[in-house]
Formats: C-alpha cells, sequence, structure tokens
C-alpha cells in the first residue's frame, strides 16, 4: 500500500527523476497529471474482453430467460414465466438439494483434509515438499472428464473398488457404485473429495508459509500440543485462506456439471441430477432455451449470495 | 520499490470516469444484447418448384457436408460420387455424435449452413424454422420411396412435431437394426437350442443360462442401454400403428397400453429374476458390448453397429439370429435407425444435393455402405458375406421383406425422451418405480411436449 501512496502523480513529480527518464523528451519529463481517459485505454484491453466474454453472455442470458425458445425458430416473450417454472419444477428441487449435499464433499471435507494436512506439514518441514506439493495437486491439472472417465472406472462392477471389496472378503458389498441409488450421489462426491482436496492443502501451505515460525515456537513454548496448536494457531491465521477455499469450492460444488456429466449423467433416475446437468438438457437437447437460460440465472443468484454470505461471516469472526 | 509501475492508478482515476466507464461497457453490452434477438425466420421455405434430376456437368459446385458419421461410410461415399461427378467437390466437417446433437441446429440455422447434414433426432425443431430442405419433389422425380425403405422415419409435418406424414426432408444412407447377439461356444456348453422363434423361448433359455450360473442377457443401463430391449419388446408386443403414433409424436398417442405394459413387464422380470445384472445400471452400454465380446453372458440384444467388435472379440463363437416374435409365425419386426442425410434451405447447389442423396441409394453405394457395417438402403445389393456378419445380413433383407423396420421410441418422439427413458429405465430396473409408473413417466414427457 505504501508504495502506492508514494507513487501518485503527485508524489512522483516531486521525486527527483531517475537518469534514464532524462533521456525522454522534454514534454514527458514534465511533470502532469495524466488525463483520467489514458487509464480507460489501458484498462480497454481487458475491460472490451471482459465485455465480450463474459458480460455480454451473461446478460443475453438474463434476456434469453425472457423468452421461450427453442433454439431456432422465433421466440415469444415470457416475461417472467420461466421463472414461474424454475420455481414449480420438482426435478429442481431434487437438484437444489443433491448441490448442497456436494458441498460437504466439494467443500467441507477438502478444507478439512487441507488444513489437517498443512498443520502436520507445517509443523515439521522437511525435504521434498515441492514434489509432495506437485503430486497433490495433480488432480487439479487434470482435465474433469479425464477424471470422471477413470473414476467410472474405478466404481465399476470389475473396478479397483470392488476388487479390494473382494480381496478383503467383502465381495457381498461389491456392486456398480454409480448405478446404485444409494451409492452414486456419494460416489460421485468423493470423486470431487479427491479433485479439490489437493487445491485446499497447496493453498493452506502456502498460507502456513505466512505464519511467523516464532508464534509455533512460542506456543510450544507454552506446552501447546499438536491439536491445540492447530486449533488456536494453525486454523484462525489462516481464515483468507479458508475464505478463498470456501468461496472456489462452493462454487464448484454448486455449479458442477463436468464430473456429473462424465460418470452419472445424472442418473441413476434422477439421484445425481444437478442444476447444470438440468441446464444443459433443457438447453441443448430439450429446446427449452429460456427455460434453461432462467435457471442459469437463478443458479448464478443464489451462488453469488451463498458465497458472499459464507465470505462476509468467515471475515467477521473475530 | 517505491516507484509504483502504473502511476495513474489510483486517485487520479476519479470515481465519476470509473463509473462512467462501466455506463459505457452496459450500454454496448445492451445493445449487443438488442442485435442478438434470438430466432431465425418462421416462414417456411416455398415449396421446391420444378426441380431437375440433372447435374450441370461445366460448372464447378462445392458443396458442404456435415456429419456425426463415424465409420467410413460418409466419407467413402463422398468419394466414390465425386469420382463421378469430377466438377463437384465436397468439405466435409465431422463433429462427434453428442456435440454434433448439440450444436447441429445452430450450425444449420448459420448463414453458412452445410448443404448437406446428417439428419439427427432434435433436428425436426429447424422444419417450422424452415432450415431444412423439403425434397418431396426429388424424391417424386428420382423414384425415392422404391429405392429407400424407412423414409418414413425422415417424414414431417410442418410443425416439425408429427414424423412419418407430410413432407420429405431427406433418405437414409446406412441403416442399423438390432437383433440377438449369442456366444456359440457357451450356448454349446449348455446345451441352448438357438436360434428360438418366440420371446418365450428366448425366455426358457434365459433361465437354463441363468441356473448355469452364467449371465444370461448382457445389457449396461448407465447411458439407457436397457431401451435396446426394452424397444424390441416393444416392436414384439405393439401393434405397429401404436408403436409409429406413439414414436412419431403424433397428437393423443398413448403409449400407456396394455401391449406395452407387457413389454416393459417382461424387461423387469428379466432383471428381478437376474436374467440381467442387478449392477445393470453402474454399466455402460459400450462396457456392455466390449464385456460381450470379451465372452461374459451369453445373449446380448444390440444393433448392427456392434457387430465389428462382437466378430473381433469372440470370433467364430459370435452368433446372431433375428429378435424373437411373439409367436412364431410372426412378421419379423425390429427397431433400427439410421444415418439419414437431409439438405439445407439455404443450398445455393440444391439439385447437385439431391443428386447426391439419390447416389446413396444406388447398387454402387451399398457396398461402400456395407464395408462400413451399415444395412445398405438396397439390401439385394449388399456384397455377401459370411459369419456373423452374413447372418446380420440375412436378418436384415428379412427385415426389409417382412417391412419390419420401426424406430426407436427415443428418437423422434419429443427432443428429451432420450434423458426421460433413460431416467425411467433406471427408476424401474433399480425397483424405484412399477411397471405402470414408468409407462406414465414416458408419457408425462410425450404429453408435455404435444400439449
Amino acid at each position: 500500500m505504501a508504495a502506492n501512496r508514494l507513487s501518485g502523480p503527485v508524489a512522483a513529480g516531486r521525486r527527483e527523476a531517475p537518469p534514464i527518464q532524462r533521456r525522454l523528451p522534454a514534454a514527458r519529463r514534465r511533470p502532469r497529471r495524466r488525463p483520467a481517459s489514458a487509464a480507460l485505454l489501458y484498462l480497454a484491453p481487458a475491460v472490451l474482453l471482459y465485455t465480450l466474454f463474459t458480460v455480454l453472455p451473461a446478460l443475453h442470458t438474463g434476456y434469453l430467460s425472457l423468452f421461450d425458445w427453442d433454439g431456432v425458430t422465433l421466440p415469444s416473450f415470457a416475461g417472467l414465466g420461466n421463472y414461474r417454472l424454475v420455481f414449480a419444477d420438482p426435478q429442481l428441487r431434487a437438484a437444489a438439494v443433491h448441490a448442497g449435499t456436494l458441498i460437504i464433499f466439494f467443500s467441507a471435507l477438502p478444507i478439512l483434509f487441507g488444513l489437517v494436512g498443512a498443520a502436520l506439514v507445517a509443523r515439521h518441514r522437511r525435504r521434498g515438499m515441492g514434489f509432495v506439493r506437485t503430486v497433490l495437486f495433480l488432480p487439479q491439472v487434470v482435465p474433469l472428464v479425464a477424471v470422471g472417465i477413470m473414476w467410472r472406472w474405478v466404481y465399476a462392477e470389475d473396478g479397483v473398488v470392488n476388487q479390494v471389496l473382494r480381496q478383503a472378503g467383502l465381495g457381498e458389498a461389491a456392486q456398480a457404485w454409480l448405478g446404485s441409488f444409494d451409492w452414486a450421489l456419494l460416489a460421485v462426491g468423493l470423486i470431487g473429495t479427491w479433485v479439490v482436496s489437493g487445491l485446499c492443502l497447496v493453498l493452506f501451505l502456502s498460507g502456513t508459509q505466512r505464519i511467523d515460525r516464532e508464534i509455533y515456537e512460542a506456543s510450544r513454548m507454552d506446552g501447546a500440543g499438536p491439536v491445540r496448536e492447530f486449533v488456536s494457531i494453525t486454523v484462525p491465521l489462516l481464515r483468507p485462506e479458508i475464505a478463498v477455499a470456501l468461496s472456489i469450492t462452493v462454487i464448484a460444488a454448486l455449479a458442477s456439471f463436468d464430473l456429473i456429466y462424465t460418470t452419472t449423467g445424472g442418473g441413476p433416475g434422477n439421484s445425481t441430477v444437478v442444476p447444470g446437468i438440468l441446464i444443459y438438457r433443457l438447453a441443448f437437447g430439450g429446446g427449452a432455451v429460456g427455460l434453461a437460460s432462467a435457471l442459469a440465472v437463478v443458479l448464478t443468484a443464489v451462488i453469488f449470495a451463498i458465497v458472499l454470505t459464507l465470505n462476509r461471516l468467515i471475515r467477521e469472526v473475530p | 520499490m517505491s516507484q509504483h509501475p502504473y502511476p495513474w492508478t489510483g486517485r487520479d482515476l476519479s470515481r465519476r470516469t470509473l463509473l462512467s466507464g462501466f455506463a459505457v461497457t452496459g450500454v454496448a453490452a445492451l445493445a449487443g444484447c438488442a442485435a442478438l434477438t434470438p430466432g431465425a425466420s418462421s416462414t417456411p421455405a416455398a415449396a421446391t418448384g420444378p426441380v431437375t434430376t440433372a447435374l450441370p456437368a461445366d460448372k464447378k459446385i462445392m458443396l458442404k457436408v456435415a456429419d456425426a458419421d463415424d465409420t467410413s461410410m460418409t466419407p467413402a461415399l463422398l468419394e466414390a460420387f465425386q469420382k463421378k461427378h469430377p466438377n463437384v467437390t465436397f468439405e466435409r466437417q465431422y463433429t462427434g455424435w453428442d456435440d454434433y446433437l448439440k450444436s447441429i441446429n445452430l450450425t444449420m440455422s448459420a448463414t453458412t449452413a452445410p448443404d448437406i447434414a446428417q439428419f439427427t433426432p432434435g433436428m425436426q425443431n429447424l422444419i417450422p424454422g424452415g432450415l431444412l430442405l423439403d425434397v418431396s419433389a426429388y424424391g417424386k422425380a428420382y423414384g425415392w420411396p422404391d429405392k429407400f425403405p424407412g423414409l418414413d422415419q425422415i417424414t414431417f409435418e410442418p410443425d416439425g412435431k408429427t414424423v412419418g406424414t407430410g413432407a420429405l426432408y431427406g433418405v437414409p444412407g446406412g441403416l442399423s437394426f438390432e437383433g440377438v447377439y449369442y456366444n456359440k461356444a457357451k450356448a454349446a456348453e449348455l446345451g441352448l437350442t438357438v436360434p428360438v422363434k418366440t420371446v418365450e423361448e428366448l425366455e426358457a433359455l434365459f433361465v437354463k443360462a441363468k441356473a448355469a450360473g452364467e449371465l444370461a442377457l448382457v445389457v449396461g443401463n448407465l447411458d439407457g442401454g436397457l431401451n435396446h430391449p426394452f424397444n424390441q419388446l416393444l416392436s414384439v408386443y405393439l401393434k405397429p400403428e401404436d408403436r409409429t403414433a406413439w414414436a412419431f409424436g403424433h397428437k393423443g398417442a398413448t403409449i400407456v397400453l396394455p401391449e406395452a405394459k407387457t413389454a416393459a413387464a417382461t424387461l423387469k422380470r428379466w432383471v428381478d429374476e437376474g436374467y440381467i445384472s442387478p449392477d445393470v445400471n453402474g454399466i455402460s452400454d459400450e462396457d456392455a458390448t466390449a464385456g460381450f465380446a470379451k465372452g461374459k453372458g451369453v445373449f446380448r440384444i444390440s444393433g448392427n453397429w456392434a457387430a465389428a467388435a462382437v466378430a473381433k472379440g469372440l470370433g467364430d463363437d459370435a452368433g446372431y439370429f433375428s429378435m424373437p416374435q411373439a409367436t412364431a409365425d410372426s412378421k419379423i419386426r425390429t427397431t433400427g435407425a439410421g444415418v439419414y442425410y437431409c439438405v439445407s434451405s439455404k443450398s445455393a447447389n440444391a439439385a447437385a444435393a439431391a443428386a447426391f442423396l439419390d447416389f446413396v441409394g444406388s447398387e454402387e453405394a451399398a457396398k461402400i455402405t456395407a464395408d462400413a457395417g451399415f444395412m445398405a438402403p438396397k439390401a439385394d445389393a449388399m456384397p455377401a458375406k459370411t459369419g456373423l456378419l452374413g447372418a446380420l445380413q440375412e436378418g436384415w433383407q428379412a427385415t426389409v421383406r417382412d417391412k419390419g423396420l420401426q424406430p426407436f421410441i427415443q428418437n423422434a418422439s419429443t427432443p428429451t425422451m432420450g434423458d426421460t427413458l433413460k431416467t425411467q429405465l433406471q427408476l424401474l430396473a433399480g425397483g424405484k418405480a412399477t411397471v405402470d409408473e414408468f409407462l406414465a413417466g414416458i408419457q408425462a414427457d410425450f404429453d408435455n411436449y404435444h400439449k
């Protein structure tokens, strides 16, 4: 922040110009208030791209949500009719419940694993941490479609999970997990945990490096054990990182699509349907682009509300 | 560090400038929205006037082709046609099936729409938009009704919702149909007498296989593969006119019928009795074929697209017979689809495109189609094959003779039926829906679309 304050144009003018600036044309050297339009000029590329590829499509989605449109023929204006349908759809309620359940697997568990892992590592720094970090982060780098297909094999009838169960004499429990009405959501959720945990751990590890080692030493002098250290030092001091992790992972849970699409496609029955799957089905297969857009708008609003609330709660805790 | 690289950030960028910047952005965005008013013209293209079956030989013609045909058929057909008509060149744009399904309507709406496109379920939405060319006149001029089976599957009323009556929009290139594959070695070992003529006899074989500890029928329903035996059982039990009316989305049609109930109950019994794996909902259709080809199970109900994999995996042990029927003297009725080609209403070279469509039904094309593993429209012109492919070919010729090719119920009834049927079949197989609830579930999707 200090650098920022010093570098205002007034401050810059007062400063002795470094030698390189002497060679610049006189007009440029003179301290002068730069017009604000220059700022916009520099912002323009980013603003333009962002507007073109994020803001505009988002607004367009909002606009489309007011129409009955099959994606091909002329649309008819529907007003808020699509939104009424969104809130009346029982399938959507189920989808919302599933997405909520996924928060446990995409957010709660990974953050817990990440915190415990980071605390363990932070206590004893060893060589080779870079390697461990890379391995743990790997699931983040693999495309989710590949992850989904890989886990389909893991959960398959003759997959690794069932092989292990049979080896352990639990062959009775072996089944095609993704096809089970009772287990499919849990199975898909655990894939999410596997993907996101590494991200959380790396995030928290970088956070622990920010924590002064003396604080740990001081607490140890005061007789704090590993658990006490975890609860009283690591977790509170990692709050900013936890806030970031929570935002990213909650969004990943609520907006999940690719993992579900490649593993169960929402099945069996509707037992793993999430809003993302419904939007996709409605817009691209069902010829209900307006309804899909309305659902997308509602989903975005809900995610915004939840993430903002979570962030506020975390920041407010003393 | 004391010199900030961007000295103009901070105080001198006034709040007002920022706000006006955002305002400009917002207005531009809204203007953009208005320009992006969706939808194509809703006036259907005028019916084609007199058409010619002659292809101008002196003019250079370039035809753009879009398809999702992952076999050698489409490229080989294009090449053969080009050899016959050197002034015609093709620019082929292949897309994988799933992506093709989801993007083709947008592709066809573009001003640069391909001249010829593979017709897929969901594209009937293009008809009220006037984006597909009504080729009825070409059909009459070329005599297509005598050359192609299955034209009803690409005949639509102007609303695009009713299939089987109205105007013709294309022709089938390669056709596919379903029947019963079996493992000859296992059948011999278990003392099963095949082929069988009735579903009852087939089920008796299932009982024997099950008693010997074998998986009787290999099915994967993770992505809805139970629809293959279900479609077959509907072909067996449902009256053809009821089947056509429902599968083609005719007004007031229903599947809540006693015959459909028999079909669904038979399927459910096969799951409940363990002829089908209890893990069926967790196995993909592809993996089921792969498993069968590796020697798992005794029977598999699938289409000719699986023939190559099964023949490769089981070798001489690969057997095939036509779907057993309700009674021993019933005509063969089975479910099938095809790679259909349609023409864009925006094509500047419709006559050339129609000439290609006609070529697809020719004797010359039959060989190409058969080599790619499809059944040719001109069934008797297919080069004779031996082994598994020979058995399939015999089945196809019998099906064409009996005029027994029926559409998949999910392909044309409603755009969402694929997903709905998958969901409902998973509920049925998982014991979460009764036969009545299952039929009511798919009927609800139908009523919702054809209200």
